[in-house]
């Protein structure tokens, strides 16, 4: 069991390896850095028509591990570190199959380059792991550089308050006790966009938030009565007018991870973001784990 | 030992606690003082200029004759005094800003009951209607494009005139909508302010041809109808002057409410008003009053007028079919939202089962609601034939108007104090001529619609007798109204300290 981050030089930039080495620390683990190239031409061939190609993948291949070395030496946690090869046709099958091989417990990945610092995007690698990896996913910020910490300070479980999500709170529970730190559960209540209709008036959209937060109050609660969650486990609710503002509001320190479930799309136990998930991917200032479902 | 619960008269009196609507987090910021009176009039104008033009002709101009002109005058002006009401009422109290909270607030639970009994009979009503005026020109816009309709006994409900089996476009249109509104989509700002240029393009497109095929001849016998006429035609026309309050409940995002308030109506107003007296001076100038009674005009009406002004050449009857065909849809969407919006409020009230205050915690939107307003609307759209109905749409409406005009002056005498952002120039005269107004706009109503609005009233008044009043939020004493942690910043519930 180890942590796979899936990294190749010049792509995505280096806060993978930030966070893949402290997820790595945190679980008391080693570290694959896999990287994805190209698959040479597999007909055999007199002429060797691929042999350029291949050679060209080889560099790659060697190039990245020289960087995340660099990095990860920089970094300089005293984490077993592995590097990891994998031809293959896409990124993302490519290391679906070696987290396969490697039997990784985890899979961390980055952002795509084209968001902000701080910010998640979700690239056309991560989008498809996100919707049939079979492991647990961690998605960090572009630019992350780790915490002060220097570790995992809290876990924030994001609970929807639907009763088919209890299991993900109590997944995230346990894994909480497992690292043991602080645990949070947080619901996010956004505000519904108004209409102008006659003799109703502009401020109803707030009611019907205060009914939404009020009733997402309520299961957190129902949370600890039913012994979900244990007395120490903190609970919120977070509103706003967008989700950007409802889980900007949500207070988060350094350190902090955020989990999210994802619905079964069919018996196997895969990951498969739905889109509040993706909302919630998209704005959060924090490292996000996705957890199968 | 129990509470002696309260009497029936004081449980038929008592009155929500007047409090600050529930801000989002963050959500104070959008109430920036920032509409100026340019913006709240083209608010108002396209929260006005909806479905009814395109269909009130037909049901109006048989009552009135060519006086349906002055009709549109009357009811404009009750419906400018009525919005101007609003608007004190609107400032004064501030809950959601729905007249069925503003008659909880100033007269007591059962008046609000009653009114809320008038807003669901006014949006049932309006939307089923909406849906088959709706369906009327879909089958148009289809006949001009593809030569195509969808059979009469698919169009028309079964006990209509021209009994049909259902009328399955409008019902799938409530259930388009529904769907929507589950989803929690919304008119965003960009698509009110195409919809409001598509609706004002095809009516300017209806002008501009009916102009052509202008004759004077057509106003001849202008009075005959006679005064009960014009009356009966102003109460017909009042529903398409809905959507004017909406100027009223802007309040808190206006600069200088006093004086941007009461430009705003008058200049939206007098838009809608001119807009809507070009449309009926241009289609009674091309025929006879009498052929808007017509069978051939009781479907997608204007459409039929640019044909028969052309010739048989349909481009500009298809045009004006397409605009109505999208335009109504937003409409029914935005109808179908308020329903709900109102079944909501009467939910978390306590004055309806809680069911109706649910909100789904996926969506968060309240589905409940959406799905019982699209299965009651959709089986009226789909079988009764509610065209005929606009009018019962209007007396909700008349009535509901009047009670804000009557709690403007109780609140006044109650509480002459209490800060209100804007106050109605000429109190008392102008609340005392805008009920005055209303209640000759009634006046002009038939008396089956009466008996129809009696009857519907008396049942949600039963319904409250017998169930609302033991089970209003207000029994234990209204705790459950105040929004302890709303206002508040978001709400932590912390674990408990360490005893050290």
């Amino acid at each position: 069991m180890s942590v796979a981050v899936g990294y190749l030089a010049g792509k995505g930039g280096r806060s993978p390896l930030y966070l893949a080495v402290e997820a790595a620390t945190t679980l008391k683990t080693s570290l694959t850095v896999v990287t994805v190239v190209p698959r040479p031409w597999m007909t055999p061939s007199i002429a060797r028509i691929d042999a350029e190609y291949a050679q060209y993948a080889e560099q790659l291949a060697a190039d990245s591990a020289t960087e995340a070395q660099k990095c990860l030496d920089s970094i300089g946690s005293g984490v077993k570190v592995d590097f990891h090869k994998v031809a293959h046709r896409s990124a993302s099958g490519g290391l679906a199959e070696a987290v396969e091989e490697l039997g990784s417990e985890l899979l961390v990945l980055g952002s795509a380059a084209d968001g902000r610092l701080g910010q998640m995007v979700v690239g056309s690698t991560s989008d498809r792991l996100l919707h049939s990896s079979s492991v647990p996913m961690v998605i960090s910020p572009r630019g992350y550089r780790g915490s002060t910490a220097g570790g995992l300070s809290r876990l924030t479980c994001g609970y929807p308050g639907t009763p088919e999500c209890v299991s993900v709170v109590e997944r995230v529970a346990a894994l909480a006790e497992r690292l043991d730190v602080p645990m949070r559960v947080i619901t996010f209540a956004v505000r519904g966009r108004t209409m102008y209709p006659s003799q109703v008036g502009l401020h109803i959209e707030d009611s019907i938030l205060e009914a939404t937060a009020g009733q997402a109050r309520e299961a957190l609660v129902e949370l600890k009565k039913a012994g979900v969650v244990g007395d120490a486990v903190t609970l919120q609710v977070a509103t706003g007018n967008g989700w950007d503002q409802a889980i900007d509001g949500a207070d988060w320190q350094d350190g902090e991870l955020l989990a999210l479930g994802t619905k079964p799309s069919s018996g196997i136990a895969r990951v498969f973001l739905g889109s509040r998930g993706s909302k919630i991917l998209r704005h959060s200032p924090v490292p996000v784990l996705v957890l199968p479902g | 030992m129990t509470a002696p619960s309260p009497s029936l008269s004081t449980q038929m009196l008592r009155r929500r606690p007047v409090i600050g609507a529930p801000v989002a987090h963050g959500a104070s910021d959008h109430l920036k003082r920032s509409i100026g009176t340019f913006q709240l009039t083209m608010f108002g104008v396209g929260a006005t200029v909806g479905t009814g033009i395109f269909i009130v002709l037909q049901q109006a101009v048989p009552k009135a004759g060519p006086a349906v002109l002055v009709s549109f005058v009357i009811a404009g002006i009750a419906a400018g005094l009525s919005a101007i009401c609003y608007a004190e009422m609107a400032s004064a109290v501030p809950v959601s800003g729905s007249t069925y909270s503003y008659a909880y607030t100033t007269m007591g639970e059962v008046v609000a009951m009653g009114v809320a009994a008038c807003l669901l009979l006014e949006y049932g009503v309006s939307m089923s209607a909406t849906a088959i005026g709706w369906s009327g020109y879909l089958n148009k816009l289809l006949d001009n494009l593809f030569g195509v309709q969808i059979p009469h006994s698919l169009t028309a409900a079964p006990w209509g005139e021209t009994p049909g089996i259902v009328n399955l476009p409008a019902v799938l249109l409530i259930t388009m909508c529904a769907l929507l509104l589950i989803r929690g989509a919304s008119e965003s700002a960009t698509v009110n302010t195409v919809m409001v240029i598509i609706k004002l393009g095809v009516l300017a497109l209806f002008v501009a041809i009916a102009f052509t095929a202008f004759t004077t001849d057509h106003f001849a016998g202008f009075w005959n109808a006679g005064f009960a006429g014009i009356t009966a035609g102003a109460a017909t026309i009042f529903f398409t002057f809905i959507g004017l309050d909406a100027v009223s409940t802007a309040g808190d995002e206006v600069k200088n409410p006093q004086k941007t308030m009461p430009r705003a109506i008058i200049a939206a107003l007098l838009a809608v008003t001119t807009i809507y007296i070009l449309v009926a001076f241009a289609g009674l100038g091309t025929q006879e009053a009498e052929a808007f009674g017509s069978e051939e005009q009781s479907e997608a009406g204007l459409s039929v007028i640019l044909e028969n002004v052309l010739g048989g050449s349909t481009w500009a009857s298809t045009v004006l079919a397409a605009g109505a065909v999208i335009s109504i849809f937003s409409v029914t969407l935005v109808v179908m939202y308020g329903q709900t919006r109102i079944l909501f409020a009467m939910g978390r009230d306590g004055l309806l089962p809680s069911a109706f205050a649910k909100v789904n915690p996926r969506s968060m939107t309240p589905v409940n609601n959406t799905i019982i307003v699209a299965a009651v609307t959709g089986i009226l759209a789909g079988f009764v034939p509610l065209d005929y109905l606009w009018d019962l749409v209007s007396i909700g409406t008349l009535v509901a108007f009047i009670t804000v005009s009557v709690g403007v002056i109780i609140l006044r005498v109650r509480e002459p104090d209490l800060p209100r952002g804007f106050k109605v120039p000429g109190y008392p005269v102008t609340p005392i001529l805008s009920i005055a107004a209303c209640v000759w706009v009634l006046w002009g109503l038939p008396p089956n619609t009466w008996l129809w609005f009696g009857i519907w009233v008396a049942v949600v008044l039963a319904f409250y007798f017998l169930w609302s009043r033991r089970h209003s939020a207000l029994n234990d004493g209204g705790d459950g109204l105040i929004p302890a942690a709303a206002a508040q910043e978001d709400e932590v519930l912390l674990p408990p300290k360490d005893p050290q």
